[in-house]
Formats: C-alpha cells, sequence, structure tokens
C-alpha cells in the first residue's frame, strides 16, 4: 500500500509542478503581441467546421503580419494567435476560454461555434472583461441574454433571426408569384409552408424566425406542417411522408449539412415530395453538393459565402483572393464559418489599431463604433458594423438555385435574389407540385 | 487499550489534503489552475458517487442524466424562489436521487447490460424532455444558473476552491464510511455473487436500491455544483462524454476503492490537460482510449493496483 | 389517419428495421458463443461503411461488389478484437467486458476522425434513380436489393447453423459451453468464428446503409448499434426469430408512434411535434419491455 502513496504523491506533485513551470513570468502586454484567442471544436461532432475557422484565422493572422502587422500608436504589432479547443461540450469550453484569458492572457477572443458551447464559455469571457468576437454560434441569446454582462460580445455572423426573415422574404416576393401565375392561384389563398427543423436552439430559432416574419411583415403566408426531429438524425421518411399529406408549396428543412442533404435525397426519391426545398446558409459547402446528387436540382440555398457561386461586385475579386490563398495554404476550399472567423481576426486587428492600446475596454469601444469596408461576404451597406442594441453586424444574405451541370455531373448553384448581384431568374421546374389548390 | 496508528495511506490522504490547501498559493491564484482543478474535484465528487454504484455491481452508463436532473433542479430552484444555492443544491441530489431510486426500482431485477441500456436510454430520455420543457427548463436555450459565490468578490475563485474542497472531502468521507460499514461489505457480497448473497440473508434488493439513491443523489450534487460553477446550464449536460466521464476516470484510476475515482480523475485530467497544451487533438482522446483498453485488460483493478503488481513482478523475477 | 399514409410509413418501418436486423444477429450471436456483449459493434458497422466507401472510391466499382471485401476486413478485425482484447478478459466479470467495448467504442470513433475527419461521406449507387411502383408506393430498387439481401443472408446464416458441423458446433458452445468443450468442440475456435461473423454482419450492414443513399462519419455507428441492443433485449437474449420480430416491431413501432403521439394530442386541442422523440420512444419501448419481462418477449429464463 505504500506504493499507493507513492503514486499518488508523485501524480499531485507533478500536476502542482505542471502548474508552476507552466507558468512563467508572463511578459506583460505592451511588447509587441497581440494575442488572439481562437475558441473553436478541433475535436468532437462539429470539429470539420472548427478546423475551419482556426485555419482561416491562422491565415488572417499570417496575411497581416505579412504586411507588418497591427500599427498601434506607430508601433507594429505582430498577432498571435491561441489556440482554443471547446470539443464541442461546455465543460471543455469553460477551461478552454479560461485557459486563453487568464494562462494565454489573450487580448481577444474570436470564433465560438456551438450556442450551448457558446452559451457556458462566454460567461467567463464576460466576467473578465475580454471583447469576444463571435463567428460561428448562430443563436441571438448569445448577445441578447441579461444574466451577464455582454457588452463585449460582437456577433459577427448571421444569426438564426436572420435565417429565417431573409428566406421566408425571398418566398413571398419570388416564390410565391411563380407558383401563383403558373398555378392561376387566387391572392387570398394563403402560401402553405411546411418546416422540417432540428430540436436544437438552432432550429427552433430559426423556427421561431419564420413565423414571427409572417407576423411582422403580414405576409398571406400559413404554416402547414412543423415537423422536428433530433440532431444527427439520419431517416427523415416519415416526417416528410407525413408532411406531404399536408400538402404544402414549399418546404423549408433547418438541418445541418448531413441532415439537408439526406432530407432533400428521401424526400425527392423515396416519398416523391416533389416540391420546392430551402437550405439555411450554413449548408453552402462542397459536400451538399456531392450528396445531394441530381435530387438537389431546383432547390434555393441561402447564403453568405459559397464554394462556387460569388456575388458579383466589390466583394468578388476578394473572395476569389480569399479561397485561392486558403486553398493554396490548406489544400480545401474554406468554409462560411471559416469567411466569417477571418473577418473577424481582421475585424480584432482594425480595433485595437482604433483603439490604439490593447486595453480591452478600449477594444471594446473601438469595437462598438468600428466601421470598416465588407471584406470576404457582402455585408447590408457595404459596412461591417455592429448594432447599437446588441452588437450584431448586419450581413446581406443572398438566395442561389441549385442547377445540373453535366460538365461536372454536379448541380451548381447561381444567384436568383436579391437583384443587385442576381445571375438568373428562378425557375420554378416542370416537375413541381404545389399543395392543395 | 492499543493505540490506533495511522498507516501510510492515511499519512499520504494527510499529506494530499495539506498540499490541497496550499495549492492556490502554491500557484499563486493563478485563475486557469482553479478553475481546472474546481472542475476536477466536481467530477471527483461524481466520478466517486458513479464508483458507488458500481461497487454494488451495477454499471450505469447514462450518469449523466442524474448529473443533468441536480443542476436543473437546483438553477430552477434558485432562479424561481430566491432560496440559498446550499440549500437548493441539497435539493438538486434529492430530486435526482428520487428519480435514481425509481429507476434502480425499475432495474433491479436486470443484469448487467440490461442495466447500462436502460440507464444509458433514460439519460436520452431525460434530455427530449428537458429540451421539451422550454417553459420551465428554458429548451434549448438554456437558463442562467447563479454563481456559487460572487463575481463581485475579489479572488471570488479562491473562496469556490476551498468551498468545494471542503464539500469534497466531506463527501469521500462518507464514501469511505459507507464503503467500511455493513453496507459497503455488504454491496461487494452482492457483486461478487448475488445469489450467494442472498442465500446469507443480506437483503439484495434494500441494498441495491440504497446504493442506486445515494449514487444518484452525490451526482445530482456534482451536477448542480458544476453548473453553479459554470453560471449556465443548456442540455448539453446530458451528452455522453458526460455519462462517459466517470467511467473512465473509475476505470484508470481504479474500480470499487475510494482513492481509485480520485486518482483517476486527478490523472486524466493532468494527461488531457497537458496533451492539450501542446496541441494534440484527437491524439490525445486516442491514448486515452487506448489507456482504457489496455486498463482493462492488463490493470483491472487501476493505477492504485500498479505498485502492488509491480512489487509482485519483481518478487517473481 | 390516411391508410396509404399509413402504408408507407410501414414500409420506410420495414426499411430501418433490416438494417437493426443484421446487426441485432450479429450482436446475439456473439453473445450466445461468448455471453460478452460488445458495446463497439456499431462501431464495427461504422468501419464497415468507410471500407466500402474507400474500396469504392478506389476500385470504383459497382458499390455492391466491394461489399464481400469490407465485410471481411471488419471481420478480420473483429477476429483481432477477440483474440487481443476480448479473450484476455474473459471470466472476469461482466461489468469488464462492457468497460472494454466501451474503450474500442472511443478508439474507433477517435481514430477513424483523426484519420480521415469528421466529414461525411457517400458512396453513389448505380440504381439510385430507380424505383418500382407498389401500388401508391415507390419502392426504390436499393431498398429492394436491401431487403432481399438480409433475408438471403438470414437465410445463410439459418442454413449454416441448423446444416453444417460448424454451425451445430457453435449452437451446442452457446447452449451449454463446457459440455461443448468435453464433447470436443475447440470453443477457442468458436469464439472467434463468432466474433468473425458478427462483425461481417455489422459491416454488411454498414456497407448497404451507405449504398442506400447514408451518409457515414465517425459517429454513426452509436444510434444504430442502441437500437440493435434494444432490439435484441426486447426479442430476448439468442432469440432469432425474436430479433427479427423486434426488430421489425421496433422499426415500424419508432417511426408510427410519434404519429400516433401526435393525433392523441391532437385530441386535447395541442399541437406538437414528436418525431424528434424517436430514440426516446425507442429506450420507453425497452424500458416497458424489461419491467414486464425482465428477460425479453421471447427470452428463456437465466443464460
Amino acid at each position: 500500500m505504500r506504493y499507493t502513496t507513492l503514486v499518488s504523491v508523485l501524480v499531485i506533485a507533478s500536476l502542482l509542478l505542471a502548474g508552476c513551470v507552466e507558468h512563467p513570468e508572463e511578459p506583460e502586454v505592451g511588447s509587441g503581441e497581440l494575442k488572439i484567442g481562437v475558441v473553436a471544436s478541433l475535436t468532437g461532432s462539429a470539429s470539420a467546421t472548427g478546423t475551419d475557422m482556426w485555419q482561416s484565422a491562422v491565415l488572417a493572422a499570417e496575411e497581416i503580419n505579412a504586411k507588418g502587422g497591427v500599427v498601434v500608436n506607430g508601433v507594429p504589432m505582430t498577432i498571435t494567435l491561441v489556440q482554443g479547443d471547446d470539443e464541442s461540450s461546455p465543460k471543455a469550453g469553460v477551461e478552454a476560454v479560461t485557459k486563453l484569458i487568464t494562462e494565454d492572457k489573450v487580448d481577444l477572443l474570436v470564433g465560438g461555434f456551438s450556442s450551448g458551447v457558446t452559451s457556458a464559455d462566454s460567461v467567463v469571457a464576460a466576467e473578465h472583461k475580454v471583447p469576444f468576437i463571435i463567428t460561428g454560434a448562430s443563436s441571438p441569446v448569445l448577445t441578447h441574454r441579461t444574466d451577464i454582462d455582454t457588452s463585449y460580445f460582437f456577433h459577427h455572423c448571421p444569426t438564426t433571426d436572420d435565417y429565417g426573415e431573409r428566406t421566408t422574404i425571398f418566398v413571398n416576393e419570388i416564390i410565391k408569384p411563380e407558383i401563383y401565375a403558373r398555378f392561376n392561384f387566387p391572392e387570398d389563398r394563403p402560401l402553405r409552408m411546411a418546416l422540417l427543423y432540428q430540436d436544437s436552439a438552432y432550429g427552433i430559432g430559426v423556427h421561431d424566425a419564420t413565423t414571427k416574419t409572417i407576423e411582422t411583415y403580414n405576409l398571406n403566408i400559413e404554416i402547414v406542417a412543423a415537423e422536428k426531429f433530433k440532431m444527427g438524425e439520419t431517416d427523415y421518411r416519415t416526417p416528410l411522408t407525413v408532411i406531404k399529406a399536408t400538402e404544402p408549396d414549399v418546404i423549408y428543412p433547418v438541418a445541418f449539412l448531413n441532415e439537408q442533404t439526406l432530407i432533400v435525397t428521401q424526400g425527392r426519391k423515396d416519398v416523391g415530395l416533389d416540391s420546392i426545398y430551402l437550405s439555411v446558409e450554413c449548408n453552402d459547402d462542397p459536400d451538399y453538393y456531392t450528396g445531394v446528387e441530381r435530387w438537389g436540382e431546383y432547390s434555393i440555398q441561402e447564403s453568405r459565402f459559397g464554394p462556387y457561386a460569388i456575388p458579383a461586385g466589390p466583394i468578388e475579386s476578394a473572395v476569389e483572393t480569399f479561397r485561392d490563398d486558403f486553398t493554396a495554404r490548406w489544400g480545401a476550399p474554406p468554409s462560411m464559418m471559416g469567411a466569417s472567423t477571418y473577418e473577424g481576426v481582421y475585424i480584432a486587428a482594425e480595433a485595437v489599431k482604433n483603439a490604439g492600446t490593447v486595453d480591452k475596454a478600449a477594444v471594446r469601444d473601438a469595437l462598438a463604433e468600428i466601421e470598416m469596408s465588407q471584406m470576404v461576404e457582402a455585408m447590408q451597406g457595404g459596412v461591417i458594423t455592429f448594432t447599437q442594441d446588441y452588437r450584431e453586424s448586419k450581413f446581406d444574405l443572398y438566395m442561389q438555385q441549385l442547377f445540373w451541370d453535366d460538365s461536372v455531373g454536379e448541380t451548381r448553384p447561381k444567384i436568383v435574389w436579391p437583384n443587385s448581384v442576381k445571375e438568373t431568374d428562378f425557375v420554378l421546374p416542370d416537375w413541381y407540385e404545389p399543395g392543395s389548390t | 487499550m492499543k493505540q490506533e496508528r495511522i498507516s501510510i495511506k492515511g499519512w499520504i490522504g494527510i499529506c494530499s489534503l495539506i498540499l490541497a490547501l496550499l495549492i492556490p498559493f502554491l500557484v499563486r491564484i493563478n485563475t486557469y489552475i482553479l478553475t481546472v482543478l474546481i472542475i476536477m474535484f466536481v467530477f471527483i465528487i461524481y466520478a466517486s458517487a458513479w464508483n458507488l454504484l458500481t461497487v454494488s455491481g451495477q454499471g450505469s452508463l447514462g450518469h449523466a442524466a442524474f448529473f443533468g436532473i441536480g443542476g436543473y433542479v437546483s438553477a430552477i430552484v434558485a432562479n424561481s424562489l430566491g432560496l440559498p444555492l446550499g440549500a437548493t443544491i441539497l435539493l438538486g441530489g434529492l430530486f435526482a436521487a428520487v428519480i435514481g431510486l425509481f429507476i434502480g426500482f425499475t432495474c433491479i431485477r436486470l443484469r448487467e447490460w440490461f442495466l447500462a441500456m436502460v440507464t444509458f436510454g433514460f439519460a436520452v430520455i431525460a434530455h427530449t424532455i428537458t429540451a421539451e420543457l422550454s417553459w420551465i427548463t428554458g429548451g434549448w436555450d438554456g437558463i442562467p444558473a447563479k454563481k456559487l459565490i460572487s463575481v463581485t468578490i475579489p479572488n471570488y475563485l479562491l473562496y469556490e476552491y476551498y468551498v468545494m474542497l471542503v464539500l469534497t472531502v466531506a463527501v469521500l468521507s462518507i464514501f469511505y464510511l459507507i464503503l467500511k460499514s455493513k453496507m459497503g461489505l455488504a454491496l461487494e457480497a452482492i457483486r461478487e455473487n448475488e445469489l450467494e448473497a442472498k442465500v446469507m440473508g443480506i437483503n439484495v434488493a434494500k441494498y441495491k436500491l440504497t446504493a442506486f439513491a445515494i449514487s444518484a443523489y452525490f451526482t445530482g450534487v456534482a451536477g448542480a455544483l458544476q453548473i453553479h460553477h459554470f453560471g449556465y446550464i443548456t442540455p448539453e449536460i446530458y451528452g455522453v462524454d458526460i455519462s462517459f466521464w466517470p467511467i473512465i476516470y473509475c476505470i484508470s484510476g481504479g474500480l470499487f476503492t475510494i482513492e481509485g475515482p480520485i486518482l483517476g480523475t486527478i490523472f486524466i485530467t493532468f494527461l488531457d490537460a497537458s496533451l492539450k497544451s501542446f496541441g494534440f487533438t484527437y491524439e490525445r482522446l486516442i491514448l486515452i482510449g487506448l489507456i482504457l483498453i489496455l486498463e482493462v485488460i492488463f490493470l483491472p483493478r487501476g493505477l492504485v493496483s500498479l505498485p502492488a503488481k509491480i512489487k509482485s513482478w519483481l518478487k517473481v523475477s | 389517419m390516411d391508410i396509404s399514409l399509413f402504408a408507407q410509413i410501414l414500409v420506410w418501418g420495414l426499411y430501418a428495421g433490416c438494417i437493426y436486423i443484421l446487426l441485432a444477429i450479429g450482436l446475439n450471436l456473439i453473445f450466445g458463443v461468448m455471453k460478452v456483449v460488445n458495446f463497439a459493434h456499431g462501431e464495427l458497422l461504422m468501419l464497415g461503411a468507410y471500407a466500402a466507401f474507400w474500396l469504392y472510391a478506389y476500385s470504383r466499382l459497382n458499390p455492391y461488389l466491394v461489399l464481400p471485401l469490407a465485410m471481411l476486413l471488419i471481420a478480420l478485425l473483429g477476429l483481432s478484437m477477440e483474440r487481443l482484447g476480448f479473450r484476455p478478459i474473459m471470466g472476469t466479470g461482466k461489468l469488464n467486458e462492457i468497460f472494454l467495448s466501451l474503450g474500442f467504442m472511443y478508439l474507433f470513433q477517435n481514430l477513424v476522425a483523426y484519420l480521415w475527419s469528421t466529414n461525411s461521406r457517400s458512396v453513389r449507387s448505380p440504381y439510385s434513380s430507380i424505383s418500382i411502383p407498389l401500388g401508391a408506393i415507390k419502392l426504390p430498387l436499393d431498398y429492394l436489393i436491401i431487403i432481399i439481401i438480409t433475408v438471403v443472408f438470414l437465410i445463410a446464416f439459418q442454413l449454416f447453423m441448423k446444416q453444417t458441423n460448424l454451425g451445430r458446433a457453435m449452437r451446442a458452445t452457446s447452449q451449454n459451453r463446457e459440455a461443448a468443450a468435453l464433447m470436443g468442440v475447440n470453443v477457442e475456435r468458436m469464439d472467434m468464428l463468432s466474433f468473425a461473423l458478427g462483425s461481417a454482419l455489422a459491416a454488411s450492414a454498414g456497407g448497404l446503409w451507405l449504398i442506400s443513399g447514408q451518409l457515414v462519419d465517425p459517429y454513426v455507428g452509436a444510434i444504430p448499434a442502441i437500437k440493435a441492443f434494444a432490439v435484441i433485449i426486447i426479442g430476448g437474449l439468442g432469440s432469432i426469430p425474436g430479433a427479427i420480430i423486434a426488430g421489425l416491431t421496433l422499426g415500424i413501432a419508432e417511426n408510427l408512434v410519434p404519429l400516433l403521439m401526435r393525433f392523441f394530442m391532437e385530441l386535447f386541442g395541442i399541437s406538437m411535434s414528436f418525431t424528434a422523440w424517436k430514440d426516446t420512444i425507442a429506450f420507453f419501448i425497452l424500458i416497458i419491455v424489461l419491467v414486464l419481462r425482465p428477460t425479453g418477449i421471447f427470452g428463456e429464463q437465466g443464460e
């Protein structure tokens, strides 16, 4: 038994030692280094997205450093990124953010993907008053909550409120007139919309945003079905069969990439629900086009940054450069969460430059007043700026329709809305079947 | 009367305790280390509670259910009735114990791995129902929970650390007493051979249920402690990872003993944190998986049995 | 409720049931012979799907043709799990076996995520656009193939167990290990064979699942495996007909019960979706069955 105790002493001693060794005199800030903590899931279920976010942040930091770093009061500072793996779990998220703030002494935080994880780990950031540019989690609750001081949080990615509102308005403005013209529906007939949404903060958020939009704008749209599914579900045939029985005109799945692919293929192939499928912007990914095969033809996809279509106009060349540089650096194209994280690092650099210091309160004030031109994602008004009330940046989401491309043997997206970036008109396919007349 | 001698094991316990009391100052009140240690204390309580159930031969794969229920009940009661956290945490545990008793009752006649399935399933059920009861639980958005010690107090983490330390020591003492008592012996007899235990006149059902209730109670307390440390609770608390951590901790440290879960939690937490600081991602999870497999095969009694094992090898050779 | 709606949902349940049955038969076999419960069985399904994916990606053959090779690879893996993992701990207690299989589960998931990332993979079946009209329902050809393959496997399996010497030896081992050993059956070889066969069946389930249009990522194995456990618990340990009936019942019930619950709630004027309750319902069924009959519906008393 003596050895048992010996082992315990050794373990505890080594733990202590690690604590002491890992903690040499930290150089105080102002040493020409801007430390940014990147909170992302590098392991766990969300790790594909998390890795993308980390790689985008690295690219941004390398670009900024190559151009001489962030010049603060005439002194150049280089950006150092520190990795914080939240493991897609709140426990690890809290530990990671605490480490970034108190051990690595980061000046800002960028990233954060799952809303459930971020709502736990952002408590630490609020407590230490560290500016946090949230670039992945979509729940508006993150900056709306009142139990903690959220004034240091800046939401730089569209929220579930934005997703639902833009899509619903698009349906009302573009899809509805097409359907009504072809089938001679009277104007007072409400458009029949079916929702198939993930049982999560994300799914429920978009569901609520959709109903709220219909109410706010007094749209003539009726939600005929609202079916929930468990995250990671693989078999949607039953809910789709039920939805088919309610005779919808359009179907709005609120799902992640894997789920969306299966919903569209199972809906068209197995259930024979020949309708227009909508999609939330987070699914504009190469894997989606490979996965849905021909079944994705004519479906609609909301987007802010995607692998194929680029909105014409001011950001076109910036998107191409970013995509090429990212592919050259990491061997695969970036995703939309990567794009906003890339911008997040630039926003952080700009704020520090404007503040003229790394003092956290000053950086927060600079972030609140920031006005920088859009980078690789179209922003409303062409500038990245945060709203006064909940510190959300407003994206100019666009809608794409998928068309079959024989040269690649897959569908490819074309932008159909809004008019400022439109490439082609929305097409109602021949096989389309409306709901009840 | 013979003088009661303190065993070497006892001395080590005392030394570790003194060390634990001094750690905050040795690390100069380092926030990160204190946070890791506080969460580690929570998981020591949790892993020890899981271990107690295992002592009775009942392996649970869904203890996150009790962890989450304890957390939710405590957070909700504290928010709505404004009771002090000391009371709500106990209430959270109590609620978990009642549910645990109910689950234990349905499982009483089941074989080991039927029970494993039922407990796993129960965590899934608890997850769904919690998310569905959004008017109480906040659904998927979750709800804020009061902080154990107000963040406005300077060095509040230091106080939190000592509160957690005292609680951990108290809970471990209770487990120690239970394992040393008649009940502990009965539970071991049941685990070794349920039929024989019955023949020996042990009330198997009573002891198994009691173990279930006590285990669920302290798991609920641990869950409540964690969320009052975090300040927020979401249904992620029912995650499969939360059910698996105590299993990993207990197996690596040593099942059925009082020191096993403690050692295992410290060892894995330390291993995980240090590998993470070197930038390892999946490599560290693969390593933990390998450790788990190798220990089950070659060191089924965990790290605590390593010295004895080495000693016996040395003797043989 | 509309009858055609009902019929359609029954078909979806049938398809889901086939995958559960293939998994459950393999689990049951391993349990029968070795009395070991392999919680990493779902990971064998996942690895089988990955094997099919990589073989298909490199060979570009018809995906159904690479299935046997994928099954063989996973059978070898299962064999090594038995030899290196479960054999050394045999007889040290049921809990140890559960913990060991959890270790394998954790290891395989993270190893695959490390090697091949968590991006989901798909395989394109050459028949994916062909459907067979069956009255009001369209049945995709791939599902028909899956149902046929499942039936063929079941018949072949049954013939093997009943008609061949090896199969009889395996059955003898599952009935009474000591007696079988005394009769000259090499029980250790039976252990290896059961693990290899069970793993191959899991791999076939994974491969068929992928070909039928599903996606594979490192975490897809967990849920089907848990359902397969529920199936053999409900059907009774060691009972093949029990597993078939329970597999189909579970597949149909988890698709139908959410609907019935909704219609029921609507009677009270509450509109609520229960489709997200699929897994929850499966576990409710499991718990109810176990409370009423701790050995399962078709199970024999004792082990």
